[in-house]
């Protein structure tokens, strides 16, 4: 059994393609690298599966599925094949259906496209390598920062999850803001209440190590190894060695001590939202200034947010708590006036039904803004625009409360630099994917919970906080990590220490690690490296394969020479006469947009040629000239909508930079450029893709024959300029 | 790689290197020289100095007798009152005693201390009561003020002429502004350079560098076209204007903006945008109102004293007013209003001649501290014992003030509330008082002991009084934030603090004529060691030497005694003998080799580089230059792996994003094959592939890992070869360090042959 050589087993989807399997079947069996071939009926069902295990044993791994999408089979083929203590890596697969039956008419066309395909993923699966199962044990402790309502729930969750946990807090005292709320909607219990079984259980459990007055200065490290540098109470700095970290430090209140149309801070009967659910709490409800009994009550909406100059969108919890605090102070003096001014009432979910509790009880709405306050006799007095009336009104007041913008904490920022999470332009933390995976960052082992990440609710950041809990369990799996090596692979050999790959990579996986034995021995005094990567805590994204001088870095499922043979063999036929497109696409939402092209039967022209790759950062400048070297006439990348890359948010500006370097390239040495492009699209726009094919085939017959065509290639030494 | 030409203004920290490498340079050539030749020179100086020196040495005796004459005969001494500068004159003189004998210093110095022993004890026989009669004290103040007025009058009229004089070079200046701001739309680079010309002209540091910033990075490629036009019509001509403005406010006072915006026949708005960053780069502060119209004015270096003492001066009115009642008040705060005018009128002046203030201001002052001493006698009938306490500790009259009403205040905050209800803790009031009184305690000791003794250290103050050292710096530094005091130089490494003081004419006079004859004496020492027997090694010597006889007898031909410059014909006629020997010196100092550097560096000639860098740079705030020389780039080595940019601890290397095409088809199969895989694959696939061979170089966008051209500033580049360690291109890397000069040997050379 020849160990290049794959079995090929194509599916006729229950006969529904309008593809020629016989025309298939031949061109394939005339390949050098198919050891067989077999035309099934229905691969993904009960008959098909064991079929291919049999395959699969038969030519010792390497099998060759041509059918539908692999985002629907895969997941069923792997099941079943792992249920029989099979390795399914190395399967790999084309796309005949989505890819080619369903987006082409003519069936000749779309034979020859589909049989182009299996013949370029023969060759990428001829030099796969099998799987390799890698185990490591870490720590199974967690450090929590922030021990507000976020952070108390992680380590709770985490502790159930079987994990110390050291829980820091910068305050003397856990619980954050909640321990202020008079009331906490919709369940009508107080912060107090909702936190004191929560606080108990942190008392009595010896998984978690409470420290109060402490204070996180950097971190160092990466997941399983981080060192987290803090300060107690004695500003001595210590350190803390943990896995994984939570980042729940919360927010803060904007004090809108500059808006001078409030003088808040100048006047004590101004108060803001959360000032007024303390002083609710602590039970005492009088004037500041002189401690008298309160009558008119004027809560103001929206100060500073959704304002230009201080947060530009919604702070979403002000209107609720605003409504909260009226029925509080409605239910202590029963007479007493509550007016709120608003721009728009935002009360999500089961909000509302407070809201509605609040105009039957006889809170005042206004729909306006305050224009100014001011002071006389010893009063404060408002003056209000009420937009609906196109009227001003003044009115004196005990208690002016300001429902103030909620910001970002501070110290995210500081923090940010040594943990390498990223920071949203508001401030916030940036989550890796906004639809996915929105409670991890950007660092692999820093999971945001609760209010850092965005204003949330109590019981919001309670979810998210068990959610990121999970997410750490997912990733440490118990201090006990085994999982399929899968990612980039560094032969230490070939480094030649450049870093590139370290300065690049989304998620900061490679390490450079200085060669102190080989510098004493060199004799120019070299300053050397090597770099180090952690293919366990890798995401597969190729960047650093892409960029590596050396081949050093490579995927051990997608290796440069896998690629490239699979570029060389897809391309065999590609000419003149009928000139090629062919297109790289992500395996993340390209992918997907692909698949929804196929599934709606959008048509667009069969001349194209498809390979996959992990992320669109995997694809080089090298690979995308190997493309036009074997006669492609025009190459594009697929990839994810900028600042929606899924993989750390990089991967596609490389890619990008990949592709204006090689239409530079081109340009220079008498190609045209345009040959070469790069296009963004996502699922729920298959247009972006049929829009960005279709320009790049009629590029292809619009610029005519390559030089590589025209065998004008390479003979730069005959042209005199 | 080639350089262009290098601007001559660069870093001061390079220039500082340069020099001295620039002297070692020297040093090595001259070494050439045969001792013969040198031996030569040095008779050669040695005759023709010899009919010079006489007069020369003998200058300083004369002079000093004549001075001493006439400091008798006009009786300046009594004129002292000063005893900071009478005992730093006494110090200077006995220290020239010792050097050399001087009848006349002899006689100048027993004239000051006997000055001073005399002011001893009139200060012992006045301490009496401090019993005023507050009309006529009024009265006297009042007298003074107008007199101060007219002062001021004076020196407005003066500022005003001098105003007037500048008005004609300011009316070329901004002919020259506007027409360039004409050019600079067709012709930028012309412009540019009349800009450059007119800023030397406004000597407007900031618009010069600018100016010359501009013109480099346009010579050097780094600014295209376009965005030098825009560069030269937006940053340089508001950078010409601010220079303008500088002109404006410098020879023609304060002014606010929209006469300025007059003088400059330019918009307000213009004025306003250029005055903006100048008030951030603190060139400019805003001191007082026209209207309602700011007045700007040129930040001085140092508020003149008579400024300073105003301001405390009318601080004290202020406070006698308070104690007074019925017409006294009313002349009292006529007074303080003509005072606080004439404060606003002075500190618009900024800068005038202090001394013609400085009699005025000083009684003025004197009749201040009594009668605020007065005020305060007065009034004291059963005040706290703390009150007595202090005042029986001879505090400072106008902290007296501030503490009294404290005293006065402090009892209804705890028996009150204040506007927000709140009361304030009659355990925590006690605290707080203590505090404060030990506070205003300790600084009043501190500044009645400055007053009299002069100025003074923490360490003086410390022995002097019981107060630890730490405090009474703390104090110190408190007081000066409050410009109570100054810092006037120091004294075994600790700062002098003193009170603000005018100095008057004879203060001057003695302290400039101590401080000379201590210099003098000094130097006619070494003058005469060294003419002895001349010797290579001491031409350096020589030459300062002399330079000291020069400087002396410039300042000294302006000391006036009685309205006339002291011995005039000597002072005139030495002039010449010192010119000559000095120009004389210098020529031969350049014909010969110096055998000791300038600068030592053998610190230096130790540097490992980069083991040590890191330490050098935290501790120098710049990389030890390690010589100069050139980066040399081979692209075909070359990763574009930027390492040599983030290791380059001066920032003077750079992955610039420029592709040299052209060179990717002059490597050659045995280079190709020393290069990492996947790079030499990538330049034989464009090969492969290329059509035609590029003949330009291609500029990307933006930067591009991977991909580039290295750039090197040589006029940053410490030559300490970090970069060539650290890249990792095939062999010995893309990076060669040639190096022309190497710091470390040469010292090593220099210091192995002297």
């Amino acid at each position: 059994m020849d160990d290049n050589k794959s079995a090929v087993l194509i599916c006729t989807c229950g006969k529904q393609l309008q593809l020629g399997f016989d025309f298939l079947e031949t061109q394939v069996k005339k390949m050098d690298l198919a050891t067989s071939v077999d035309v099934h009926d229905l691969v993904c069902q009960e008959e098909g599966l064991p079929k291919i295990a049999e395959l699969l044993k038969a030519s010792s791994g390497h099998l060759v599925i041509a059918a539908c999408s692999s985002q629907k089979i895969q997941p069923r083929i792997d099941q079943y094949l792992d249920s029989k203590g099979l390795d399914s890596s190395q399967i790999q697969y084309v796309n005949i259906r989505e890819h080619s039956a369903w987006v082409h008419k003519d069936l000749d066309e779309a034979n020859q496209k589909s049989v182009d395909m299996i013949r370029g993923t023969l060759a990428r699966s001829a030099k796969s390598t099998k799987r390799n199962i890698e185990q490591k044990e870490i720590s199974t402790h967690v450090t929590v920062i922030g021990g507000g309502i976020a952070g108390v729930e992680s380590a709770l969750s985490l502790s159930n999850l079987g994990y110390e946990v050291s829980l820091l807090e910068i305050t003397d005292e856990l619980g954050g803001h909640v321990r202020s709320l008079p009331v906490v909607a919709p369940t009508g219990k107080s912060g107090k209440e909702i936190l004191s079984s929560r606080l108990d259980m942190l008392q009595n459990d010896n998984n978690i190590i409470i420290m109060t007055k402490t204070r996180v200065k950097y971190v160092t490290g990466e997941m399983g190894n981080f060192t987290v540098h803090y300060t107690s109470e004695d500003e001595e700095e210590r350190t803390l060695n943990t896995s994984a970290i939570v980042l729940a430090t919360g927010f803060k209140e904007f004090k809108p001590t500059s808006m001078d149309e409030y003088r808040y801070g100048k006047n004590p009967d101004v108060i803001t939202q959360f000032e007024l659910s303390c002083m609710l709490s602590e039970g005492k409800l009088t004037r500041p200034s002189d401690d008298k009994p309160i009558k008119e009550v004027v809560m103001i909406q929206c100060v500073g947010s959704r304002s230009e100059d201080y947060k530009k969108d919604c702070s979403k919890l002000c209107c609720t708590f605003a409504i909260d605090n009226s029925l509080e102070i409605i239910e202590r003096i029963p007479d007493a006036n509550v007016r709120i001014v608003y721009m728009d009432i935002r009360v999500p979910f089961e909000n509302e039904m407070i809201y509605k509790e609040s105009r039957e009880k006889g809170v005042d709405y206004i729909r306006g803004r305050v224009s100014m306050t001011w002071e006389q006799d010893g009063t404060t007095y408002v003056r209000v625009y009420d937009s609906l009336l196109d009227k001003y009104l003044e009115t004196p007041v005990d208690l002016l409360v300001l429902s103030a913008a909620i910001l970002p904490p501070d110290g995210i920022t500081e923090l940010s630099e040594t943990l390498g999470y990223a920071i949203e332009d508001d401030g916030h933390v940036k989550e890796l994917y906004g639809k996915l995976r929105r409670n991890e960052t950007r660092r692999r082992g820093v999971v945001a919970a609760g209010g850092v990440t965005r204003p949330q609710f109590v019981f919001e950041a309670v979810t998210d906080a068990q959610a990121g809990a999970l997410i750490i369990h997912n990733e440490l799996q118990g201090g006990k990590i085994e999982s399929v090596s899968r990612g980039a692979v560094l032969n230490a050999d070939d480094c030649v220490g450049c870093s590139l790959c370290a300065q690049q990579c989304p998620r900061g996986v490679p390490l450079m690690i200085e060669q102190i034995e080989d510098e004493e021995a060199d004799e120019e005094q070299k300053i050397l490296f090597k770099a180090t990567i952690d293919t366990l805590n890798c995401h597969s994204c190729g960047v650093c394969q892409s960029l590596c001088p050396s081949g050093a870095t490579q995927l051990n499922f997608l290796s440069n020479d896998q690629l490239w043979s699979e570029i060389e063999a897809t391309l065999e036929d590609a000419g003149p006469e009928y000139p090629i497109t062919l297109c790289f696409y992500c395996e993340e939402c390209s992918v997907s947009t692909i698949d929804i092209v196929g599934t709606r039967k959008m048509e667009y022209p069969a001349n194209t040629r498809l390979i996959p790759v992990p992320c669109a950062g995997r694809v080089s400048i090298i690979d995308l000239l190997k493309a036009f070297e074997h006669g492609a006439s025009t190459v594009m990348i697929a990839a994810c909508e900028k600042d929606r890359c899924h993989i750390g948010g990089t991967g596609n500006e490389i890619a990008q930079v990949q592709v204006d370097v090689a239409r530079d390239i081109l340009n220079a040495i008498g190609w045209k450029g345009e040959r070469v492009d790069m296009f963004r699209m996502f699922s729920a726009e298959p247009e972006r893709f049929t829009n960005a094919v279709n320009e790049m085939v009629k590029r292809a017959k619009e610029l005519g024959p390559t030089p590589v065509h025209e065998g004008t290639a390479g003979k730069w030494m005959e042209v005199t300029e | 790689m080639s350089q262009s030409k290098p601007e001559k203004a660069f870093a001061p920290k390079r220039q500082r290197m340069l020099d001295m490498v620039l002297a070692l340079g020297g040093l090595k050539e001259e070494s050439a020289i045969p001792l013969s030749k040198v031996k030569e020179e040095l008779d050669r100086l040695k005759t023709e100095l010899a009919p010079l020196t006489d007069s020369i040495l003998a200058f300083p005796d004369s002079y000093f007798e004549k001075f001493l004459e006439a400091v008798e005969k006009s009786n300046i001494t009594t004129e002292i009152s000063d005893k900071g500068i009478l005992k730093e004159s006494i110090a200077n003189l006995e220290e020239a005693l010792s050097k050399s004998e001087s009848e006349s210093l002899k006689g100048l110095n027993k004239l000051l201390v006997d000055t001073l022993s005399s002011m001893t004890e009139v200060e012992e026989t006045s301490e009496t009561s401090v019993d005023i009669d507050m009309t006529t004290t009024l009265s006297t103040i009042s007298d003074l003020t107008s007199e101060i007025e007219s002062i001021t009058d004076e020196f407005e009229n003066t500022a005003e002429t001098e105003a007037e004089s500048a008005r004609d070079e300011l009316v070329a200046l901004v002919k020259t502004l506007n027409e360039s701001k004409k050019k600079a739309e067709t012709d930028a680079e012309t412009a540019l350079d009349e800009l450059q010309k007119l800023g030397t002209k406004t000597r407007y540091g900031p618009g010069l560098r600018a100016t010359a910033q501009v013109k480099r990075g346009k010579r050097e490629g780094r600014i295209d076209d376009t965005r030098f036009h825009k560069l030269v019509i937006e940053n340089m001509l508001t950078e010409a204007n601010r220079g303008v403005i500088m002109f404006v406010l410098g020879k023609m006072g304060s002014k606010t903006v929209v006469q300025i915006g007059e003088l400059m026949q330019a918009s307000s708005q213009t004025v306003q945008n250029a005055l903006v960053t100048m008030i951030q780069r603190g060139e400019v502060e805003m001191v007082g109102l026209d209207g309602d119209a700011p007045v700007f004015s040129k930040v001085l270096p140092k508020t003149p004293n008579p400024t300073l003492v105003l301001k405390i001066i009318v601080q004290q009115v202020r406070g006698i007013v308070k104690s007074l009642e019925d017409d006294a008040a009313k002349t009292a705060n006529e007074s303080l209003d003509k005072l606080q005018a004439l404060l606003e009128r002075l500190k618009i002046l900024g800068a005038y001649d202090e001394t013609e203030l400085s009699e005025p201001m000083n009684k003025l002052r004197e009749t201040v501290d009594s009668a605020t001493e007065a005020a305060l006698t007065s009034q004291t009938s059963d005040d706290t014992e703390n009150l007595k306490l202090l005042i029986s500790a001879g505090l400072e009259a106008f902290a007296r003030f501030r503490l009294k009403i404290t005293l006065e205040k402090g009892p209804n905050l705890v028996s009150g509330t204040n506007v927000y209800g709140e009361k304030l803790d009659p355990e925590f009031y006690q605290t707080m008082m203590d505090t404060y009184l030990e506070n205003e305690l300790e600084r009043g000791t501190i500044l009645i002991l400055i007053r009299e003794l002069g100025a003074l250290t923490t360490h003086d103050l410390a022995e002097r009084t019981s107060i630890p050292q730490d405090r009474i710096l703390r104090h110190l530094l408190r007081m000066k934030r409050d410009e109570l005091l100054t810092l006037t130089g120091e004294s075994h490494g600790y700062m002098l603090y003193d009170v603000p003081r005018t100095p008057s004419e004879a203060e001057i006079t003695i302290q400039t004529a101590s401080d000379l004859a201590l210099q003098l004496s000094e130097a006619k020492v070494e003058l005469q060691r060294i003419l002895r027997e001349l010797k290579a090694p001491d031409i350096g010597n020589l030459a300062n030497s002399l330079e000291v006889f020069s400087k002396a007898r410039d300042k000294l031909a302006t000391v006036y005694v009685s309205g006339a410059v002291i011995d005039e014909t000597t002072v005139n006629e030495v002039e010449e003998s010192i010119q000559s020997a000095v120009l004389l010196t210098y020529r031969t100092r350049a014909k010969i080799p110096s055998t000791r550097p300038k600068v030592t560096l053998e610190d230096l000639a130790d540097v490992d580089v980069p083991s040590v860098l890191d330490e050098y740079r935290s501790q120098m705030g710049y990389a030890p230059l390690l010589g100069f020389g050139t980066i040399e780039w081979e692209q075909s080595k070359c990763l574009g792996c930027k390492s040599c940019e983030i290791e380059c601890p001066e920032n003077a290397i750079e992955l610039k994003p420029r592709i040299e095409m052209p060179k990717f088809f002059e490597i050659s199969d045995e280079a190709l094959s020393q290069l990492p895989s996947s790079r030499s694959l990538f330049y034989k696939t464009i090969q492969n592939l290329a059509k035609g061979k590029p003949s330009k170089d291609i500029s990307l966008e933006k930067e591009a890992p991977g991909f580039g051209s290295v750039e090197v500033d040589l006029w940053l580049c410490v030559a300490c070869r970090t970069c060539v360690r650290r890249c990792p291109g095939p062999e010995s890397g893309a990076l060669e360090l040639e190096l022309k000069w190497n710091l470390p040997e040469v010292v090593k050379q220099i210091t192995s042959t002297s």
